[in-house]
């Protein structure tokens, strides 16, 4: 299936919801709209030109159309998927095992396993940046970060 | 006050200790991130924006002023040296300021680079300082309608000036807005689309968004290439342009200057349409535009103060009108809002500290950029050999401490991820973000007009065409969108892009 397709019915689906959500909320009246006027306008406008990518795409030569894998031919799709991964673990590890932990097991996994680096180096990099980091956000900003079973 | 005084009293602000701290600070972290290739101003600002919490709105919006117009120096480096543009706005410079490289002229294209900079960035706050006042008192005439017409025209010119599909942008500037009444409706107090969380009844937080669509999105798309840079390696010596350079580009720079602060007011305009706009002022000015493309220094003076200047010009909207012109405005705009002030005429009248101050740190920043570019050009080339597999994870473990460092919630953090790969998906699939987080900054704004509009009106939608202001700013949008539908004017617009890449 052609790019345009795909996008376009993926954003009229999203539309649709979004005007059922305003709906649900009160529309009000012209003299005094209510909470859902102006996210059900939003909806209407943006899943009218969903309709107009979705009707393009049906017609050969208009708009984008690639197909899907060839978005991502010839190109290390599996890295930014990878790092995305390692991120949502951060996100669910961060508040269990704290700032500290989390993040020099971040890195770590980065430089090592998808970059490659020496032993030293992806242990040092992670070391001192977590360090950093640490002073910068907690010592300095004295922004609250996550203490986890080390404390820190 | 008058002219003199307004200066005089923003100086003084702007020289405070802990302000020329943080002005060094954003022009630093500015040149910076435009050297380095793959992290954009508006990234850096979004990431940083946690962290001016602890700091007053002033120095705040001054340390990120510093990195927007601190970037465009820094950018021309990583042009001229590499033939890799720092930024968007330095494309165009590659092509004479690499040529002069490869010739040997790397120093006179750096410094002129430089100068035009300094002189332009200088000339724009200049001219900022004389139009903002009497914009003011225009603007304190605006009523509801006026500033809902103004915004509608203000999104189609940026959807107008998009690279890609007019159709997509707009349609990224509905889900914008839609996404901007996230949260509790100011009007009536309900809840809207928030599930439940108690994070979301604020609303979609910008920073996380900002931070996601450009900052970690960027990071994706260059993950899956390999990124290689071969630094010119001969040695910089002669940084000082001669004095044939200097007469070569005295007009470049000044018509750069001009051409640059009024396009920087346009919504969507900025330093990227500066940049090459005057590049093709300067061609087609040029006696000998063969010598284009070829390392003419008129060719990097002009375009480089071009983007400086527009840099000044993006602030009078925001700082007059309340109302971003792009991106980093939009940014900034979020940064105000989040120390609890709201931009607009009263700005003047009520925080003439933070007005005045902002303008004023600007020419502190300007000065301290040419003392910085200029003896600082080997440090920006060492910069430059860092590895990008050692620079993403530092800058990706940044992200995701600020993030969890606005409310201290992993509900932001996540925030920032999914936007970042929704921001990696519509660069492949051609969605362009700006429209979109353009729209998502004024979603309130507008609804707010608009309902406003329509109590007063008694539900009459003709309010927004029986008053001139607002019906004159319709008509013009209306303009805009049928000229861009025109399918002759789809067919040059395509050509111009080609051109332009």
């Amino acid at each position: 299936m052609g790019a345009d397709r795909v996008s376009g019915l993926f954003w009229l689906v999203f539309g649709l919801i979004c005007i059922y959500g305003s709906v649900l909320l009160e529309l009000g009246t012209f003299r005094e709209p209510g909470s859902g006027f102006f996210p059900f306008l939003a909806g209407c406008f943006f899943s009218l030109m969903a309709i107009i990518v979705l009707l393009r795409s049906l017609i050969p030569g208009r708009g984008f159309q690639a197909k899907l894998s060839s978005l991502w031919e010839g190109l290390n799709w599996h890295r930014p998927l990878a790092v995305g991964l390692l991120m949502l673990g951060y996100i669910l590890a961060l508040e269990r095992a704290g700032f500290f932990l989390t993040s020099l097991i971040l890195l770590f996994f980065m430089l090592k396993w998808l970059e490659k680096f020496p032993w030293w180096k992806a242990l040092l990099i992670p070391l001192s940046a977590s360090a950093f980091i640490y002073l910068l956000f907690h010592t300095l900003l004295k922004a609250t970060l996550p203490m986890g079973i080390l404390g820190i | 006050m008058d002219f003199f005084s307004s200066l005089m009293a923003g100086l003084s602000v702007a020289c405070q200790p802990h302000n020329l701290l943080f002005c060094f600070l954003g022009v630093f972290i500015g040149t910076l991130i435009g050297v380095l290739p793959g992290i954009g101003p508006v990234a850096t600002m979004s990431i940083l924006l946690p962290m001016t919490y602890g700091i007053s709105a002033t120095t705040a919006i001054i340390m990120l002023a510093g990195i927007y117009y601190g970037a465009y120096y820094g950018g021309s480096t990583t042009s001229i040296l590499v033939n890799i543009p720092g930024e968007a706005a330095s494309v165009i410079t590659c092509l004479d300021g690499y040529q002069m490289a490869r010739q040997g002229r790397a120093g006179p294209a750096l410094g002129i680079a430089a100068f035009g900079s300094f002189i332009a960035g200088t000339l724009g706050i200049i001219i900022l300082q004389a139009l903002a006042p009497p914009l003011v008192s225009v603007a304190l005439k605006f009523g509801a309608p006026e500033y809902f017409s103004l915004m509608i025209l203000g999104l189609i010119i940026l959807i107008f000036l998009v690279e890609k599909s007019i159709i997509k942008a707009l349609m990224m500037a509905g889900v914008g807005s839609f996404l901007g009444t996230v949260g509790l409706d100011t009007i009536t107090g309900v809840a809207r689309f928030s599930f439940d969380i108690p994070e979301f009844l604020d609303g979609l937080g910008i920073v996380p968004m900002a931070m996601g669509l450009f900052g970690i999105a960027e990071i994706f798309v260059n993950l899956e290439k390999t990124i290689q840079r071969q630094v010119i390696s001969t040695k910089i010596t002669r940084l000082l342009p001669s004095f044939r350079d200097w007469m070569e580009s005295k007009w470049a720079i000044v018509r750069g200057s001009v051409v640059g602060f009024f396009l920087g007011i346009l919504p969507g305009g900025g330093g990227v349409l500066a940049s090459f706009v005057s590049y093709a002022v300067e061609k087609m000015s040029s006696g000998t535009p063969g010598k284009f493309g070829h390392g003419a220094i008129e060719g990097v003076a002009g375009p480089e103060s071009a983007n400086n200047a527009a840099a000044s010009g993006g602030f009078i909207p925001l700082l007059t009108l309340g109302i971003p012109v792009g991106v980093v405005q939009a940014i900034l705009l979020g940064a105000l809002m989040m120390h609890g002030i709201t931009p607009g005429p009263m700005l003047l009248k009520e925080h003439p500290d933070l007005f005045w101050g902002v303008i004023a740190s600007m020419y502190v920043g300007n000065v301290m950029l040419l003392l910085l570019n200029l003896p600082l050009i080997g440090l920006w080339v060492r910069v430059l050999r860092v590895p990008y597999a050692i620079l993403f994870p530092l800058i990706l473990l940044f992200c995701l401490i600020g993030a969890y460092a606005i409310n201290n919630s992993t509900v932001d953090v996540a925030i920032m991820l999914f936007f970042g790969a929704l921001g990696y998906l519509m660069r492949k699939f051609e969605y362009e973000p700006a429209p979109f987080i353009l729209a998502f900054v004024l979603s309130p704004m507008l609804e707010t007009a608009l309902r406003r509009s329509l109590i007063v009106s008694s539900g009459d939608f003709t309010i927004f065409l029986t008053r001139p202001i607002s019906s004159g700013c319709l008509i013009l949008a209306a303009v805009l969108l049928i000229l861009a539908a025109h399918p002759a004017f789809r067919k040059r617009r395509r050509k111009m892009l080609e051109e332009a890449r």
